[in-house]
């Protein structure tokens, strides 16, 4: 569908079509109920609640008012799976569990990897060839940041060459380029988490209801991942005055200072560690491969193969496995579980068809300039709240327009929902804790400190964005 | 323990200080003593013997007891000197070495007054010297609460370990401290006791192996045919050292006694140098 007309007709059609006609009125109070949603999640902070509590306690009051209001049933839903029915409270289809499953697996799978030592690993021999030179450590870090953001997830990424970059750099004696490293450090997580599919959850979420498959995401995304990381490299380099050692005695001294790391210092079992690396290799190479279509792996979904080698690794630790069960990030799985639940019922109450109209003036002005000002709309809405919620609810309003899985649409809710993390620190979770390593390292930064710093960053990584959306989606 | 400690936990533990090698100089020995001329000539020659390790290099000078009458007046005489050791004992100029519970002022004030290192041999009068003090350095021990990262006590101790000798690098952390602090976190309901103990025990020795460990390549490295041997453990400090001195016939004890910008002695080291008084000291 690449006519505007038909796609601005479309928007009512897919997210209105199907439900019982809705009042105005009711449409309008479910949509003040999903903009207080939003505020409060805004707010998060100084509410001092954590989002899955926000979300869920809006999850509880919407489907209760829907229920009251005729707009879902009460009753149990009946699912016929073979010869056998499943009954399920209404609440339950409305998550999108292959979702959760890729999210509980993946960061499960990561965790018990990371303790083999193998990102640290990684980390220290980087830091070790860069030989101390600032300049070669930036775009080793640089690198490595992209490229854990791809792998693993943003936040944990951020944290893992965050806490090195504070050691290694205390350790050379120039903490005095420490903001420039983490804020460089914080904008590319943000960059690399475009990599793949599963490298950050409005990809998973967008790329699912686009039916984008792996390798196109990755083929599509990298070319602009490798130029946007350069630039943003190199930004940072020039504009922090980070550069290569001079003398001799300078580098020969710098040499000797990181040559005391030991990368196999976090190193317990080295079969342990081995392992951690062939199973993330098979990790990425499967899941990749699930994507192939009419295969058994495409069918059982992304989230099957996440969850085997998130078991598959724990098996290395059944004893202990209790321990990983308590890192993981309950309250991110809970609040996307609440979330589906608050888009399913905005769905029925009509919201989102109310939120497409507001849209139908960006699909008007066509396949390039209409996608070059979705991504930067989201990208600001993305800048100032949750991107899930936004890429939920704008993956769930473009599936109904019937796009192929490679229109810019679905690329200008991706690029925005992901950079527009880098325009303020409460923009994405890896940036709130590149904030929070600043603030640890004694470094005064505030909220407009953060803007004015990563505002010539963010614009860079944005005009590329668009203009990669002119040339190559 | 959130993500960010665990992760800085694991790098900074990575970050291991690595030894490097300076040898330890003597042109000039400074032996300052309140004996007569002949008991002195025959100390100094025994010295010789004794300190074989420093060669033919130094200067030998003797400071008498008419040479200093006050402390004034032995940091005067030490400074006109310019040595690079001091070889010394308790109680110079005193009767208070039949009672082993000080150093006498000279020899208190000389240790913090000036970063000369100083030799302390057991009182030439006291008679509780052992059997093979004051012989050889074949068998020499450096001895620390913290030996991480601390390059100038173990090229002073390589300095004066016999060729072909051994060199200990030993590190005991107190029991008595350590269980003190455990006692509060077993009075802390948010921090789990046997974790604490376990892992805290384990990393506050872990440290000074892996600088041992650094210490012996570089050692290796750089050639010295000196044998490293390493003690590292949690007890009683000077029941260890006195355990550990007659067990492999130690030679030779060196120890840190300044502290920064601190007046007195380092908290460990007086206790040491006051009641390990068999063997001679290296007082750094």
């Amino acid at each position: 569908m690449s006519n505007p007309a038909e796609m601005t007709a479309g928007v009512s059609a897919a997210v209105g079509g199907g439900h019982a006609e809705v009042s105005l009125g009711i449409t309008l109070f479910f949509a003040a109920l999903l903009i207080a949603m939003i505020v409060c999640l805004a707010f998060e902070e100084k509410l001092h609640a954590k989002k899955s509590v926000i979300v869920g306690a809006f999850a509880v009051a919407t489907l209760l008012l829907a229920g009251l209001f005729g707009l879902l049933p009460f009753s149990e839903m009946d699912l016929h799976v073979g010869d056998a029915d499943i009954h399920l409270p209404v609440y339950i289809p409305a998550i999108d569990w292959g979702v959760i499953f890729i999210i509980l697996g993946s960061s499960l799978f990561v965790d018990v990897t990371a303790k083999s030592g193998l990102f640290t690993w990684i980390a220290l021999r980087l830091t070790k060839a860069s030989k101390g030179d600032p300049l070669i450590l930036l775009i080793a870090y640089g690198s490595m940041t992209v490229i854990f953001s791809a792998v693993l997830n943003n936040v944990t990424a951020m944290i893992i060459v965050g806490s090195l970059t504070g050691v290694s750099l205390r350790r050379l004696g120039i903490t005095d380029k420490l903001l420039g490293f983490l804020l460089v450090e914080a904008l590319l997580t943000n960059v690399g988490g475009l990599l793949t599919l599963i490298s950050s959850v409005p990809n998973i979420i967008v790329g699912n209801e686009a039916g984008i498959s792996f390798m196109e995401f990755f083929t599509t995304a990298a070319p602009y991942v490798v130029v946007t990381s350069a630039v943003t490299i190199a930004m940072g380099a020039k504009l922090f005055g980070i550069r290569r050692l001079a003398g001799a005695e300078e580098k020969a001294e710098a040499a000797r200072l990181v040559a005391g790391f030991d990368e196999n210092d976090g190193i317990d079992s080295p079969f342990l560690f081995w392992f951690g690396g062939v199973s993330l290799i098979a990790f990425i190479v499967v899941i990749a491969s699930a994507s192939i279509p009419d295969t058994l792996l495409n069918d059982l979904g992304m989230g099957y193969v996440a969850i085997s080698f998130a078991i598959l690794a724990l098996i290395q630790h059944k004893a202990t496995a209790d321990r990983f069960y308590r890192e993981i990030d309950w309250d991110l799985l809970a609040f996307f579980a609440a979330l589906f639940i608050v888009i399913n019922v905005m769905e029925h109450a009509q919201v989102l068809e109310l939120v497409g109209r507001f849209l139908i003036p960006i699909l008007d002005l066509g396949e390039t300039v209409g996608p070059s000002v979705l991504l930067i709309a989201s990208a600001l809405a993305s800048s100032v709240t949750d991107n899930i919620p936004l890429a939920a609810m704008l993956a769930k309003i473009l599936g109904g327009l019937d796009l192929a899985a490679d229109s810019p649409y679905w690329w200008a809710v991706i690029f925005g929902a992901n950079l527009g993390g880098n325009i303020t620190p409460i923009g994405s979770a890896s940036t709130l804790v590149a904030m929070t390593i600043i603030h640890k390292s004694g470094i005064t930064l505030s909220f407009v400190g953060f803007v004015k710093r990563a505002a010539p960053y963010a614009a860079a990584q944005l005009l590329l964005a668009v203009a990669y959306l002119w040339i190559a989606v | 323990m959130t993500k960010l400690d665990s992760f800085e936990s694991i790098f900074k533990s990575a970050d291991k200080p690595v030894y490097a090698y300076e040898s330890a100089r003597f042109e000039r020995v400074l032996v300052v003593t309140d004996l007569t001329d002949t008991e002195a000539e025959n100390l100094i020659a025994q010295l010789r013997s004794f300190l074989s390790v420093l060669g033919d290099t130094p200067v030998w000078r003797h400071l008498g007891g008419e040479d200093f009458t006050t402390v004034g007046r032995l940091l005067e005489e030490t400074g006109n000197a310019a040595p690079d050791l001091i070889v010394t004992y308790r109680h110079l100029r005193s009767e208070a070495w039949r009672w082993p519970h000080g150093l006498g002022e000279y020899l208190e004030t000389l240790t913090q007054a000036t970063d000369i290192p100083v030799l302390v041999l057991p009182h030439p009068d006291a008679d509780r010297a052992l059997p093979h003090a004051i012989a050889n350095t074949d068998c020499v021990m450096a001895i620390t609460d913290h030996l991480t990262a601390d390059a100038r006590l173990v090229d002073y101790a390589l300095g004066f370990t016999a060729d072909a000798g051994t060199c200990w690098l030993t590190h005991i952390e107190s029991r008595r401290q350590f269980e003190h602090f455990v006692a509060a976190v077993e009075k802390i309901p948010e921090i789990e006791t046997d974790d604490v103990r376990e892992l805290v025990e384990a990393q506050l020795l872990k440290e000074p192996r892996d600088y041992i460990e650094s210490c012996r390549r570089v050692i290796e490295a750089v050639g010295l045919h000196v044998e490293i041997k390493a003690i590292v453990e949690m007890g009683d400090r000077v029941a260890e050292y006195r355990r550990l001195i007659e067990d492999h016939r130690v030679d030779l004890l060196v120890l840190n006694t300044m502290h920064g910008e601190q007046l007195a002695m380092q908290g460990q080291a007086y206790p040491l140098a006051v009641e390990l008084r068999e063997i001679p000291l290296l007082m750094l």
